[in-house]
């Protein structure tokens, strides 16, 4: 695990603090502690609203003829004193905030930095209503399902030949847009064996819920068996009985 | 009202007041030759603000209730992952039922219902007598409704828009999203701007040039500066939507190419566009319900808000802010890094205002006095929601996980806490100033069920998209395991939406038989509406209000034995304000009195007027007209000639009620200048214009946009332009030179009286607007000879619809020429030369904008 | 206000300027510096225009803001999204 990916990489990023390694890694990592902090915070914030909610309801505050000072109808708007401490929470909650995005800024410029190209494996990903076709290196084009081999970087060069989609397969953590005329570039990196689903991500028509591809990763060396196989101008097809259903809305 | 409510304070003074009300509503309710309101011609005519803001309110929550009908139909097809042919609605149908829900509750629901409030309280708060141009007004409110019904049509002609409420490109094109429905929607959207513009006009000459003496924009009430900041937003945001949709409409009706899947980014430039509106469009949509926050906390706390110089500051640095973070929602798409990390920092910039200002409503509570009213809860229970809207927010601004969540339940769910946790705010404001409006109270114990039934609702339906987040957007089939989160979800929309039926039907029965109640039934409440009856007079005020001594008192006319207008409490006693108000009504005790001021006003011409109604009609009939247009050209057959006829119809009908809109006598309500900042000595009808040019400039500058990003995206000197001769383009130059001087000559002449000059000039100019677009058709008539088209490709596309829209603003103008020619050549601004003023305006506008097209179209 | 000669003055002054674009054009210049010459002539005679035909020159400063803004605003969009072409 945590294997890295990319050799010249700045010294902020070779320290621990920010996640590095697979994208399954980086996500995960960020999204914990955001969430813990994120909780953390709406738990103080919203007690302490209700909590002053109840103590200041009417009738309970003791106190509540000292504060005399009443708004009155027809007077001008003024503001209330405690400046102070709305200064202090706002300047908390900046610290909080920019110190986080700041942090994700550093993994940001890791993942987009990307793995290295020699030691990747490049292949071409077009999207179409409604499926997924790759092409390999070698000319090879698969259609609906995309193999790759564990355990090494995977780039991707994201298109579309028709309507805007997006590339996505939640459980590896990648994700990129698909744009007519456009390429979008990710990577990621498959360290489990298994079958994978790929889905789009962008409402792109009637099939959009059913527009899938299987992504089959293979252990290295089953994986180069199955590349030696395939050739310039082979292809593969595997059409699933979702991707049939929905053939005839595609435009001529 | 029950009579053990703890909370109402004041209750004693309702029975003295309930004569009060009845009578101001005898009295003055029938002026400006208004039929009464019981009478259904009173609605179609009606000019008023507070009639406009009470249809605005009603009508927006028609559409309420059809947005959510729709959401409801896809809770149910969610409620299990639905293979290919087990679903309940088609996939077209889902993806309709999506889209249609989307436009619905974001344009026809959400804004219209803040601005009924808008239109209600603003001149109330302000102290006007109503808005700057309250026949704009009614514009608005009809275009509006007309665009709803439009958008209603689109349903039935094969289908409305299913590529969702992005309509991202190039799904939104013909050849993937070909019904006529389709094309209907978005011209729908098209009418919904146009109701947008005019009334973003209307309300920023009132707000920023009628405000009563003393009544600075540092001392205006906070609901007041939300909402002139959302109208500053909307002018310039709305400007790029229009400029995005009439490409669209182009694309979709005359066939250009600019967002086809063939063109240079051309899914890139609609996403830019779209967003450029889309973002300062979120903030748009929940500034005023942060305004109706502000005024309830303060209220209900009885405490005024903490550092309100601060929340303004942090609400307008928002406001200028949501212009520069559109690329967030692009954050996937081939945009670079530098350009991501622009983005990604203005974005954390904007969350930042918002931090303060919940802190500050937060801090408003402590040393209050809380009353848990219905209002309060809703607005109470809307900054809970937003505050864990705003953290799930904070989620997507970091870029690597946004790269995640992009297309998920996560952005959904996110959203509907921060949209629809606006929209609980403004449920609030609904409950606050109902009695205001109705003059009766609404039944307190079925507002808190309400209200307790909505929130359970809300957070059963939303949170668990939280949890199932995983589910990609606008797809039925998702992971078994997440089916019971969804489930939950579609249960907890059917209890959020059937907790609106406790609302209809309390607020329907209140309004009839609920209590009276007193002018302020609110203790704390500071603003002006609560200083006049319940519902307020025809024209708001008696005497003109001010704060020129630091708080709201009336001058009083002389001749008028009228002294029924409320005076606010002195300032120094102060402690019964509401109550205090509300016994006085007929005591003519005033601070001030000065006899002088508008003691000569005479009986005004009337304020009712059909002719925006009508006008809106013809709007509705063009559009309706031309929807099933493709590539220039209508069906075959009985159908096509049916939709013809119906344009040319609308064309007609446009047309006339414009001229009868012209001649027919309407003044805006007179005022003394009172707070005018920043436009104080300058017109209100030159104000207008001026700000329409500057919402037009971004129309231009979104169509230049578009052809200069397209350009850049194809190779900018690859690019020819499409005449070969620009001898055309500069003769055309000329024209339009010359005939800007002859609008120029045209006012000097007004000036100095000169009946002949002055209709020489504008007939001149009418004449060289002609000329300039005769020399234009001989120019497009040779090129299409040439075989070049708006089809031909992006590059054509440009050029002619660019320069099509500048030759669209020309035609508008010689239109008006030929008004004014004939009007001047019966005599008229020889006296008030204002209209040949304003028309010059905009017709160096039009020929500033030439000024650009013809370098960049033509010899560049 | 000013006189019909001074606005006669101006509307020369456009006249010759929309004259001078189109010649530099022909004359020959590498595209980018015809392009910088032209386009600031055409900036030059908008803000002729706008200045004296429609008088912002004698009007509050804030209706000259108020159109600026909106300039501002387009020129945001157009360039922010070409340059995130790049």
């Amino acid at each position: 695990m945590g294997t890295t990916l990319v050799g010249s990489s700045p010294l902020f990023l070779q320290s621990g603090l920010v996640p590095r390694g697979s994208r399954i890694i980086v996500f995960e990592s960020i999204f914990e502690v955001f969430l813990l902090l994120g909780t953390l915070v709406g738990v103080v914030v919203i007690g302490y609203m209700l909590y002053n909610a109840y103590k200041y309801r009417s009738g309970a505050t003791k106190g509540d003829e000292e504060v005399g000072d009443r708004p009155v109808l027809g007077e001008l708007p003024t503001g209330s004193g405690g400046g102070r401490k709305l200064a202090t929470s706002f300047f908390m909650s900046m610290i909080i905030v920019v110190s986080l995005i700041s942090w994700t800024y550093l993994t940001l410029l890791y993942v987009e930095e990307g793995p290295s190209a020699d030691n990747s494996l490049d292949i071409e990903a077009e999207g179409y209503q409604f499926g997924w076709r790759f092409t390999y290196p070698n000319g090879h084009t698969t259609d609906g399902v995309l193999r790759i081999p564990a355990e090494q970087p995977v780039r991707l060069q994201v298109t579309s030949a028709d309507v805007f989609h997006n590339f996505g397969i939640p459980e590896l953590r990648v994700k990129t847009d698909a744009i007519p005329g456009q390429e979008t570039e990710t990577w990621f990196v498959a360290n489990e064996t298994g079958t994978y689903t790929a889905q789009c991500y962008e409402l792109c028509g009637a099939g959009h819920s059913y527009m899938s591809a299987e992504v089959i990763v293979m252990p290295p060396d089953e994986y180069e068996e199955w590349y030696e196989s395939t050739g310039n101008g082979s292809s593969e097809s595997v059409s699933t009985e979702n991707q049939t259903a929905f053939v005839e809305a595609r435009p001529a | 009202m029950s009579d053990t409510d703890p909370e109402r304070t004041d209750g004693g003074t309702e029975v003295g007041s309930e004569v009060v009300a009845g009578g101001h509503e005898d009295d003055h309710d029938h002026g400006h030759d208004f039929p009464g309101t019981g009478s259904i011609k009173r609605w179609f005519v009606t000019t008023n603000h507070k009639d406009v803001g009470i249809l605005y309110i009603v009508t927006s929550l028609f559409f309420l209730v059809l947005g959510g009908v729709l959401a409801w139909l896809m809770r149910i097809q969610l409620w299990a992952p639905r293979a290919p042919g087990e679903t309940i609605l088609a996939p077209v149908a889902y993806n309709q039922a999506v889209s249609a829900h989307g436009l619905l509750m974001v344009f026809w629901f959400l804004s219209p219902f803040a601005f009924g409030f808008a239109n209600y309280i603003v001149p109330l708060q302000l102290g006007a007598k109503d808005l700057a141009f309250p026949r704009l007004n009614a514009l608005s409110y009809w275009l509006y409704l007309f665009s709803g019904i439009l958008f209603g049509v689109s349903f039935f002609q094969g289908g409305t828009f299913s590529g969702g409420w992005t309509m991202y490109a190039p799904l939104n094109v013909p050849t993937f999203t070909p019904d006529v429905g389709a094309s209907t929607a978005v011209l729908a959207l098209v009418l919904f701007v146009a109701s947008v513009t005019v009334s973003s006009v209307n309300f920023l000459t009132t707000m920023h040039r009628m405000r009563a003496e003393g009544l600075t924009l540092r001392n205006m009430p906070l609901f007041s500066w939300t909402i002139l900041l959302t109208v500053w937003m909307m002018l310039f945001a709305f400007a790029a939507l229009l400029a995005a949709l009439m490409v669209l409409s182009a694309d979709r009706l005359l066939g250009t190419t600019y967002f086809a899947m063939e063109s240079p980014a051309g899914a890139l430039l609609w996403t830019h566009l779209f967003w450029f509106f889309g973002h300062p469009e979120v903030y748009i949509v929940f500034f005023p319900a942060l305004g109706v926050m502000a005024e309830v906390f303060q209220t209900f706390t009885g405490r005024r808000i903490v550092g309100r110089k601060w929340f303004i500051i942090a609400m307008v640095l928002v406001a200028i802010q949501s212009f520069v973070v559109w690329m967030h929602h692009m954050f996937l798409t081939s945009i670079n890094l530098q350009v991501k990390t622009l983005f990604m920092i203005t974005t954390i910039g904007i969350s930042l205002p918002f931090d303060l200002m919940v802190f500050a409503l937060i801090y408003t509570m402590l040393k209050g006095k809380i009353r848990f009213t219905t209002p309060f809860l809703f607005v109470f229970g809307a900054l809970l929601l937003f505050i864990i809207g705003g953290i799930t927010g904070v989620f997507l601004g970091a870029v690597v996980l946004d790269y995640e969540f992009r297309g998920t339940y996560w952005v959904v769910a996110h959203f509907h806490y921060v949209m629809v946790g606006g929209v609980t705010a403004l449920v609030g404001g609904l409950y606050y100033w109902f009695p205001k409006i109705t003059g009766r109270m609404y039944d307190e114990f079925l507002g808190k069920v309400h209200f307790a039934a909505y929130f359970v609702g809300f957070n059963l339906l939303y949170f668990p998209l939280f949890v199932a987040w995983e589910t990609p957007r606008r797809v039925f089939d998702y992971a078994p395991e997440l089916a019971p989160w969804h489930q939950l979800a579609t249960i907890g929309g059917f209890v959020l939406g059937l907790s609106f039926l406790i609302m209809f039907y309390n607020l329907f029965k209140s309004a009839f038989t609920g209590d009276p109640v007193s002018d302020n039934p609110w203790e704390y409440a500071t603003t002006a509406e609560w200083a006049v009856s319940s519902p307020p007079p025809l024209e708001n005020f008696e005497g003109t209000p001010t704060y020129r001594d630091g708080h709201l008192s009336f001058i009083l006319d002389r001749e008028s034995d009228v002294t029924g207008g409320a005076t606010a409490a002195d300032g120094s006693g102060g402690a019964t304000a509401g109550g205090g108000v509300a016994t006085s009504p007929h005591t003519a005790v005033t601070t001030e009195y000065e006899p002088t001021v508008e003691a000569t006003e005479v009986e005004g011409p009337s304020h009712a007027s059909i002719w925006p109604f009508v006008l809106s009609l013809g709007a509705f009939l063009i559009l309706l007209g031309i929807s099933p247009l493709q590539d220039a050209a209508f069906p075959e057959g009985m159908m096509g000639a049916a939709y013809a006829t119906t344009a040319v119809a609308g064309f007609g009908v446009t047309l006339g009620s414009l001229i009868a809109m012209g001649l027919e006598p309407f003044h805006g309500p007179v005022f003394d200048e009172g707070e005018a900042w920043p436009f104080s000595g300058i017109d209100n009808g030159k104000v207008g214009m001026w700000i329409f040019l500057a919402s037009d400039v971004v129309l231009f500058g979104g169509f230049l946009g578009a052809y200069i990003f397209t350009r850049f995206a194809f190779g900018w000197t690859g690019w020819q332009p499409v005449p070969d001769d620009p001898i055309p383009g500069l003769v055309n130059t000329y024209i339009l030179l010359t005939s800007s001087f002859t609008v120029v000559l045209a006012l000097v002449a007004a000036e100095k009286k000169h009946k002949l000059g002055l209709v020489t000039s504008l007939g001149a100019t009418f004449v060289l607007g002609i000329g300039f677009l005769v020399n234009k058709a001989l120019e497009w008539q040779h090129l299409f000879h040439e075989g070049l088209w708006l089809s031909t490709n992006v590059r054509t596309s440009t050029f002619f619809l660019t320069t099509g829209l500048h030759a669209a603003h020309v035609i508008a103008g010689l239109i008006i020429a030929l008004y004014l020619t004939a009007r001047a050549w019966r005599g008229a601004y020889l006296e008030d030369n204002r209209s040949v003023e304003y028309f010059g305006l905009y017709w160096h506008f039009v020929d500033i904008v030439w000024l650009f097209l013809f370098p960049l179209f033509y010899i560049l | 206000m000013v006189s019909t000669k001074f606005y006669t003055a101006i509307y020369v002054v456009l006249f010759v300027s929309a004259t001078v674009q189109v010649l530099v054009e022909f004359a020959g210049l590498a595209y980018w510096t015809a392009f910088g010459i032209i386009m600031v002539l055409s900036a030059a005679k908008a803000v002729l225009v706008a200045a004296y035909f429609q008088h912002l020159r004698w009007e509050p400063r804030s209706l000259t803001y108020l159109v600026g803004i909106g300039l501002v605003a387009a020129l945001a969009l157009t360039v922010a999204a070409s340059y995130s072409l790049l």
